[in-house]
């Protein structure tokens, strides 16, 4: 994924926490929004019964109006129906609490039948966001206390997952230690065939791991400086101008010596064993961070953003065209955030995880046609003719992933 | 320049059918005055003669020519889509795209739901949700190089092609026994990359970045539903509507002449009317074709010859038994040595109604360019659209033109598709909802 100048931001827990305060503060204000405040106090309702609320979009006198048939409802189930009769420029409705989504539906329009979802809310101000409408800030009460409270709410869920999948990168880094372990060996040997295999074998994790890129800084080193980005140490392409006072190494030098050159010099060993070392600072490195969940969405919207950017472009293995090797490890790297952040989400927005599901089953099916057990990596090389010939579809198999990718993060905030 | 020639010399002046709206209050998104100061100038050229402020001229007081970029079309509640009847606009971008192999038949009726109301909000010259989300994580919704611009005039034309009434969606019952592919034709040289597709928008302003703008948002709307499959940007249009004056293509000569322009000859030969599908009542039979022009052959082509393949004069435009544009062509005049002073085979005599027992369809067409060739050729010519009733009007005239038309040393019909356009939906519907009823 290397380029000249990365983005990074630490991953450490200082920052997270600053950040969190930070998007708490600056949300969604755009019109009439009471502050939250605290929950009205009285009697318990909602036991029984599931209250409902029919939300009606509409154009009125020219402006998109979108209109709740009651403002309160008692505490518990509720479910909110949403009928677009003819507001064209409204096209989802979202409940936020505290700036935070809590259930929401989209590919609303007019003439389209009513679409519901069922939330169980507890006593508090909320609002419906309607984006587009002239009001779009509508305030919401829930009175009373909710009879059982909600069980794992889809915070602490989310909270989960962030461990789950920190537990998974460091995983797969040890892994891939293991593997540039066994690479280096090859390599000291002077053995090019047993290189080559083994570096297919250690290419998949860098790629499944890299959508925590942004934390893979070594301590003590100011941002700009590349001797202290394991991602440029480990990951740098040759055909990224290289930075003269740290010179390239990693990964992709030695995949130029053992296609391009088809030996292994000196130098050669000296990548290899550069990589061994990096490698291992890495570990140490991931071992540390920690995730938001909005890291894991923002991490798995950028590995398929890489996809796009660098391996269907045949960019990231210009001399190996293992490329969908990698592009096969971004996806599960993505796949695996996504897991991680499911649960919750489907609390929020089940519509998305069924597009999200069914956008990765997609994918994968894509991927499956180009398995080739026989070659280095379990993929057929991507050569410049398969480029130029199945591009477009896996440029087309993978955009409406990433549509939906880049649509979490602000759902899992 | 292609089929149809029709006869349109003795029209009357019409009222349009979607009355445009020139804004005037501050609730569009894109700037107003921009259009409002054209309005009514004509051509401004810099740098000409006279010591006008700034340099600039005002050379001709024909307001025929001038833009109001204020001007809006109403989506809704009209009974025919904006953009056939429409007077031509100056740039379009024509987009087909195919359903992917995993749309539903759910997945087709939200987006033409989504592409519906969205199209309302752009040709009402707003963004399609927010240019810059109040949330640092979310992606905006509209892709913003719009933001700023008047409306242009823009409207979205939005067609279905023969397979969304396969079996694929359960929708072959609603498909009228008039439509299918395109059989192949005479002149034919289609390029399957420019051939085909599931649906289509032709998205035309006056302004190329407000069609450009409406083309890449519905496409990222539709992402995973539908995907991109060929798109040409068209310039300069090579038809007229009512009042305007005929323009050129790129072969030079005034396209258009005998143009459908009246409300009785749209009635006539354009909208579906009493089909075996009553749901398209209002609509009408889209075709388009990607014609590359072969330029630089023709460029060295002597004027007589280029007015004998044509059948008219070059610089007025008229036919070669008249002295004026609207002149009727006399296709049985014939010279002092007994020839026939209009070839036969010239392109308006193939194409003429008169000829073609009496059919007319109304063309809509732009010129494009593709820059440059492998053979470094100019990559150019005309994105041919034209509208009828029946595809049988297109499909006889093209294959006329394309055994005979003396013009076809010199085009190559590289593009082709054929697609339904559904009338306009009233407020609260989409275009096509009766297919999912």
């Amino acid at each position: 994924m290397t380029t000249t100048s990365p983005r990074r931001w630490l991953l450490t827990p200082a920052v997270i926490a600053a950040s969190a305060l930070a998007l708490t503060a600056c949300g969604s204000g755009s019109t009439g929004g009471a502050a939250p405040s605290a929950a009205p106090t009285g009697a318990a309702a909602g036991e029984g019964g599931i209250s409902t609320v029919n939300i009606s979009l509409a154009n009125q006198s020219g402006a998109d109006a979108c209109t709740p048939d009651k403002n309160s409802v008692p505490a518990g189930p509720v479910t909110f129906s949403i009928k677009n009769e003819s507001a064209a420029g409204i096209t989802e409705v979202e409940l936020i609490k505290d700036q935070r989504i809590l259930g929401e539906k989209e590919n609303l329009a007019p003439g389209l039948d009513p679409v519901t979802f069922t939330l169980t809310l507890d006593g508090g101000t909320y609002q419906l966001y309607c984006p587009g409408a002239g009001t779009d800030h509508v305030d919401f009460t829930v009175t009373g206390a909710a009879a059982a409270a909600p069980t794992g709410s889809a915070q602490s869920i989310l909270a989960q997952g962030t461990k789950d999948y920190a537990a998974y990168v460091v995983t797969q880094v040890d892994q891939m230690n293991t593997a540039v372990g066994e690479l280096n060996t090859a390599v000291q040997a002077g053995n090019v065939d047993a290189a080559k295999q083994a570096y297919g074998k250690a290419r998949p994790y860098y790629e499944r791991a890299e959508s925590a890129i942004e934390g893979f800084v070594l301590p003590g080193f100011p941002p700009e400086d590349n001797a202290g980005n394991l991602d440029y140490l480990i990951d740098m392409r040759e055909s990224t101008p290289v930075d003269a006072a740290v010179g390239w190494s990693g990964f992709h030098a030695v995949e130029r010596d053992l296609w391009q050159g088809g030996a292994v010099t000196d130098e050669t060993k000296k990548y290899s064993s550069d990589l061994v070392t990096n490698v291992g600072k890495l570990q140490g490195v991931v071992a540390e961070l920690e995730y938001r969940p909005e890291d894991l969405a923002n991490g798995a919207a950028g590995l398929i953003e890489e996809v796009q950017s660098g391996k269907i472009t045949g960019e990231e293995e210009q001399f190996s065209h293992l490329d969908l090797v990698d592009f096969a490890g971004n996806v599960e790297g993505a796949q695996q955030a996504y897991a991680s952040l499911r649960p919750g989400l489907e609390q929020i927005d089940a519509d998305l995880v069924k597009t999200l599901d069914g956008q990765f089953v997609s994918v994968q099916a894509t991927l499956d046609t180009y398995r080739d057990p026989n070659a280095i990596g379990g993929f057929k090389p991507y050569t410049p003719e398969l480029q130029a010939s199945d591009s477009a579809k896996l440029t087309a198999a993978i955009q409406p992933l990433h549509e939906s990718l880049a649509a979490v993060a602000q759902k899992v905030v | 320049m292609d089929a149809g020639d029709g006869a349109a010399e003795d029209s009357v002046p019409q009222q349009p059918r979607q009355p445009p709206e020139a804004v005037a209050t501050g609730t569009s998104r894109r700037g107003l005055l921009r259009g409002a100061l054209l309005g009514g100038v004509g051509g401004l050229v810099v740098g000409g003669a006279g010591g006008a402020v700034a340099g600039r001229t005002l050379i001709s007081e024909d307001s025929t020519d001038a833009v109001n970029l204020g001007t809006k079309y109403p989506f809704y509640g009209q009974r025919y889509q904006v953009g056939i009847a429409t007077e031509p606009q100056r740039h379009c971008l024509f987009a087909t795209f195919r359903l992917a192999p995993g749309a539903t038949t759910r997945d087709l009726q939200v987006l033409l739901a989504r592409w519906s109301a969205a199209i309302a909000v752009l040709q009402d010259g707003r963004s399609v949700g927010s240019v810059e989300p109040t949330s640092p994580l979310q992606p905006p919704r509209d892709t913003g190089e719009a933001h700023d611009l008047s409306p242009a005039s823009l409207t979205v034309t939005l067609g279905l092609g023969p397979s969304v009434f396969g079996e694929r969606f359960g929708l072959a019952r609603f498909k009228p026994a008039l439509f299918s592919d395109l059989p192949p034709l005479n002149g034919d040289f289609l390029d399957p990359k420019f051939t085909g597709g599931d649906l289509s928008l032709q998205a035309c302003a006056d302004d190329p970045q407000v069609s450009y703008h409406a083309f890449r948002n519905l496409a990222r709307i539709g992402r995973g539903v539908v995907v991109p499959y060929w798109t040409v940007l068209g310039f300069g249009r090579a038809s007229a509507g009512e009042g305007q004056a005929t323009p050129r293509m790129l072969l030079g000569f005034k396209d258009g002449t005998r143009n459908i322009k009246t409300d009785d000859q749209m009635a006539q030969f354009v909208w579906i009317d009493k089909s075996d599908q009553p749901w398209l009542d209002g609509g009408s039979y889209q075709v388009v074709r990607k014609i590359r022009m072969l330029l630089e052959t023709w460029d060295a082509d002597r004027i007589g010859d280029q007015q004998e393949i044509f059948g008219r004069d070059k610089a007025e435009g008229a036919p070669l038994t008249g002295t004026k544009e609207f002149d009727h062509p006399d296709f049985a005049a014939r010279d002092a040595e007994g020839e026939l002073i209009i070839n036969p085979l010239a392109h308006i005599a193939l194409s003429a109604p008169e000829n073609n027992g009496g059919v007319m369809i109304k063309r809509r067409s732009y010129n494009y360019t593709d820059g440059l060739a492998a053979d470094g050729q100019l990559d150019a010519g005309l994105l041919f659209i034209s509208y009828q009733n029946d595809p049988q009007h297109f499909i006889r005239l093209q294959n006329r033109l394309g055994a005979n038309d003396l013009l076809n040393e010199y085009i190559r019909h590289i593009g082709s598709g054929i697609f339904v356009v559904p009338p306009a939906p009233e407020e609260g519907h989409y275009i096509g909802e009766a297919l999912f009823a």
